[in-house]
């Protein structure tokens, strides 16, 4: 019968799996801030919201008075969904007059894709670019609004990793 | 070859660029909307007989238009238009669209040829998708709306 304890202590050929590690080396500062930086590093405040009873005429002033595109819909802090312009002109403009008294609720995207402020900021380029959103909504981990991402933000985080 | 070296390099025209609406001045702001939503765009481009852009309305006048006064959409598009609106030529560096969604805030910008005309737009999305076709292994593999990694307690 073998003994372990000598086995082990005659073994000096320990063998770290991560000692072959090489780093990522990224080549463009700007993969290397969609790899590493995480959503919260971008600009996702201020951002505007409304609860879901909000009239469609006033959430119509809102955007308008705000000079903005999207107003998230809460309750409770809990994301219920986003009103855009792009609500505005599909559900809204023609129809004008016979609904802008029903609630906003009725005419706003319901359970819009968004992102964890935890996530990777590629995330936010995903949802833009696959999904084909213009307006990420932020959240926590606890699901609770953190912010929006916006595509003025989105210039901006690329025009300040092009910088560096 | 880097991201920023490219998007300063390279031409509009190698964005995916899309084709716009593009209506005459006198058509009514009702009619406007109709052909936007039949092609999911938030813009439209008002041009003359020669196809030379006369301005562009977008759905945030739009949004601005229903706010002030609704009976405006019986008017025509032409009385609404901006005038001067966000273009660039298809042999400007792409840097160019960028720098106009930052500094100008716009979400759609006309593509011109050397004699004015109109050729596509270009904006928001056709710059992500240019990101996103540079870095797939970052961006395409992403997914979203998946909660984060519960707190683990031990090992």
């Amino acid at each position: 019968m073998s003994d372990i304890r000598n086995s082990r202590a005659t073994s000096n050929e320990f063998q770290d799996p991560l000692e072959n590690y090489d780093p990522v080396d990224y080549d463009d500062p700007l993969e290397e801030a969609l790899a590493t930086q995480p959503v919260s590093a971008m600009q996702s405040t201020p951002y505007a919201s409304i609860s879901p009873d909000t009239s469609i005429r006033d959430a119509v002033r809102q955007l308008a008075g705000m000079h903005i595109a999207c107003l998230l819909v809460e309750k409770d802090q809990k994301l219920l969904g986003v009103f855009t312009d792009r609500n505005v002109l599909d559900r809204v403009a023609l129809e004008y007059d016979q609904i802008k008294d029903r609630p906003v609720s009725e005419v706003m995207t319901i359970d819009p894709v968004f992102v964890y402020n935890t996530d990777s900021s590629a995330a936010v380029f995903t949802v833009m670019a696959v999904h084909g959103f213009r307006h990420v909504p932020v959240l926590t981990s606890d699901k609770k609004i953190a912010g929006i991402a916006s595509p003025h933000r989105i210039s901006g985080f690329l025009r300040e990793h092009f910088r560096e | 070859m880097a991201l920023q070296q490219n998007i300063a390099t390279e031409p509009v025209a190698r964005l995916d660029l899309r084709e716009p609406v593009l209506c005459g001045p006198a058509e009514s702001i009702r009619e406007v909307i109709v052909r936007m939503r039949e092609r999911k765009l938030g813009c439209v481009i008002v041009v003359d007989i020669d196809r030379k852009p006369l301005g562009m309305f977008t759905e945030g006048m739009l949004t601005q238009l229903l706010c002030g006064d609704p009976s405006a959409l019986d008017d025509a598009v032409g009385d609404h238009v901006a005038a001067q609106w966000p273009w660039v030529l298809d042999t400007d560096p792409i840097s160019l669209v960028l720098d106009a969604m930052h500094t100008k805030n716009v979400r759609f910008i006309g593509v011109v040829d050397d004699d004015g005309r109109i050729m596509g737009l270009t904006g928001q999305k056709g710059l992500m998708e240019y990101v996103a076709e540079h870095f797939p292994q970052q961006v395409m593999v992403q997914r979203v709306g998946s909660p984060p990694p519960a707190e683990r307690e031990g090992a």
